[in-house]
């Protein structure tokens, strides 16, 4: 036990950026901000964005924002709660002031100004009819999906098991010790995360255990997921250990952990989300061989159909569109999500209405597909230009999209 | 002993059958027996999936891990039994 809480301790001190000189944001001159509030499982998606923003020449914005559970940015943004005066923020620094940034910087910090902010953006990273009071959109708030977002059971890199099926996830996570499923029987080891975060709720619904009934040690705080990362990372009992992640939180740690293989209910093989265990093409996420994803959902604050932000709206509009975005950005938005581990609507083959719901083969209006895979492997789309057009299909961003 | 064999060489059988086209460079990847023992009989795989169980048992070229899982609580009949 003892050893837990000095792991905690210390991954938290790791995790959570020096706030000890943190100035109110306003103070900084860090140009127009916009405020969001989103999922810990989106931290490196908004590094990235928040970097790009500063840079973006047409509408250079700061990206101020925070990590709590996907059920308490839903309440925080549909009932227009303040983000309390004080709280410390983060943003990344812009190009003249740390040229030599990447997506390992630490992120820096401010607070919030006196009197509180609403977040202009939220994020959950599940259905949101899947939070307690998520399931009606109120008419001050839009909601769209972004990026499809799979989630994962991690264990330790020294661990040598490589796949898990719906049944024996449903005794593991259901049953704890008593389900006896071996090697995963020592709920100590099971490192699982808050009953409002998108990563239990997702898990939840796919192998039918309702988030009360989870057995194992629940990690909490704005910082869970990496929590279960270090858990499982440092675990001195590899083969017991296991821990649900967000997929993106994964991808950033493959050095450490390694994913396991799913085996839905129904399924004749056990897939990861991506075509092998060392890619990262997302293959199986997008075509609905791994059936363990939802949608990261955005929301901006509205006044009958109005954005009440612009700003806002912009880069709610970046994160869900794939392309027509007007100022165009002076980014590649699809290579940023990309890199993250989303997969953009646009790129999707399978959809679902609901968290764990069955999947339908889907057809995006305008597919990205050819686009997302050369930025993750190797594309077999034809290339195409204005002296070279297609043969079939349609010349999008250089690349001969099906539609 | 033959028919562990015979178990473990099914799937194999079934799956190198499964190809989106038959093309050789569309063959489905190498497949991983988890545990090596017995694996699933079903490993057939749909070319043109509507449905939901065709869409998740599509034909693919994608890793696949098959693995026996004999849950020490599961029922009988396959069911689940109801939660704690």
């Amino acid at each position: 036990m003892t050893r837990f809480l000095v792991t905690g301790a210390l991954v938290l001190a790791l995790a959570v950026p020096r706030s000890a000189s943190a100035a109110d944001c306003d103070t900084l001159n860090l140009g127009t901000i916009v405020y969001a509030q989103v999922g810990d499982t989106q931290s490196q998606l908004m590094k990235r964005l928040g970097r790009a923003l500063r840079g973006n020449l047409a509408k250079p914005i700061t990206l101020v924002w925070r990590t709590s559970p996907s059920c308490v940015n839903i309440d925080q943004i549909f009932l227009q709660t303040p983000i309390p005066a004080a709280t410390v923020m983060q943003y990344v620094a812009d190009a003249t002031t740390d040229p030599a940034w990447s997506p390992m910087t630490q992120n820096l910090t401010c607070t919030v100004p006196t009197g509180g902010v609403i977040p202009d953006v939220a994020n959950s990273a599940l259905f949101n009819s899947s939070c307690p009071n998520g399931v009606t959109t109120p008419a001050h708030v839009r909601a769209v999906n972004g990026g499809t977002q799979a989630y994962v059971l991690a264990v330790p890199e020294a661990s040598t098991q490589t796949a898990i099926t719906f049944e024996e996830a449903y005794f593991v996570f259901g049953f704890g010790t008593a389900g006896m499923v071996t090697p995963w029987v020592d709920e100590a080891q099971m490192y699982i995360r808050a009953l409002t975060t998108s990563t239990l709720l997702a898990w939840a619904a796919n192998i039918t255990v309702p988030g009360p009934k989870w057995k194992g040690a629940q990690q909490t705080g704005t910082n869970g997921s990496q929590l279960v990362v270090s858990m499982l990372a440092g675990s001195t009992a590899p083969q017991s250990a296991i821990g649900i992640l967000g997929a993106e939180v994964y991808d950033n740690e493959r050095s450490r952990l390694n994913v396991l293989a799913y085996r839905a209910k129904g399924q004749y093989a056990a897939y990861y989300p991506d075509s092998t265990a060392t890619s990262r093409d997302k293959k199986n996420v997008r075509d609905g061989h791994y059936t363990v994803w939802s949608p990261t959902v955005w929301m901006d604050r509205i006044s009958g159909t109005t954005p009440l932000n612009a700003n806002a709206r912009y880069i709610v509009d970046l994160l869900t569109s794939a392309d027509g975005i007007t100022p165009a950005p002076n980014f590649d938005m699809l290579a940023t999500i990309a890199a993250v581990g989303l997969v953009p609507v646009c790129a999707m083959g399978v959809q679902r209405s609901f968290e764990g719901g069955p999947l339908s083969l889907f057809t995006p209006p305008q597919s990205c597909t050819c686009k997302f895979e050369s930025h993750v492997d190797a594309t077999t789309c034809a290339s195409c230009g204005p002296a070279q057009p297609c043969t079939t299909g349609v010349c999008r961003a250089g690349y001969c999209e099906v539609q | 002993m033959e028919i562990q064999t015979l178990l473990l060489a099914l799937p194999l059988v079934f799956a190198v059958a499964c190809g989106d086209d038959g093309s050789p460079a569309n063959h489905d990847a190498p497949i991983v027996v988890d545990a090596g023992v017995d694996a699933p009989l079903d490993a057939s795989c749909f070319t043109n999936p509507t449905t939901y169980n065709e869409i998740i048992n599509a034909c693919t070229t994608a890793q696949k891990i098959y693995k026996d899982s004999h849950p020490p609580l599961l029922n009988p009949d396959g069911s689940l039994p109801a939660l704690p």
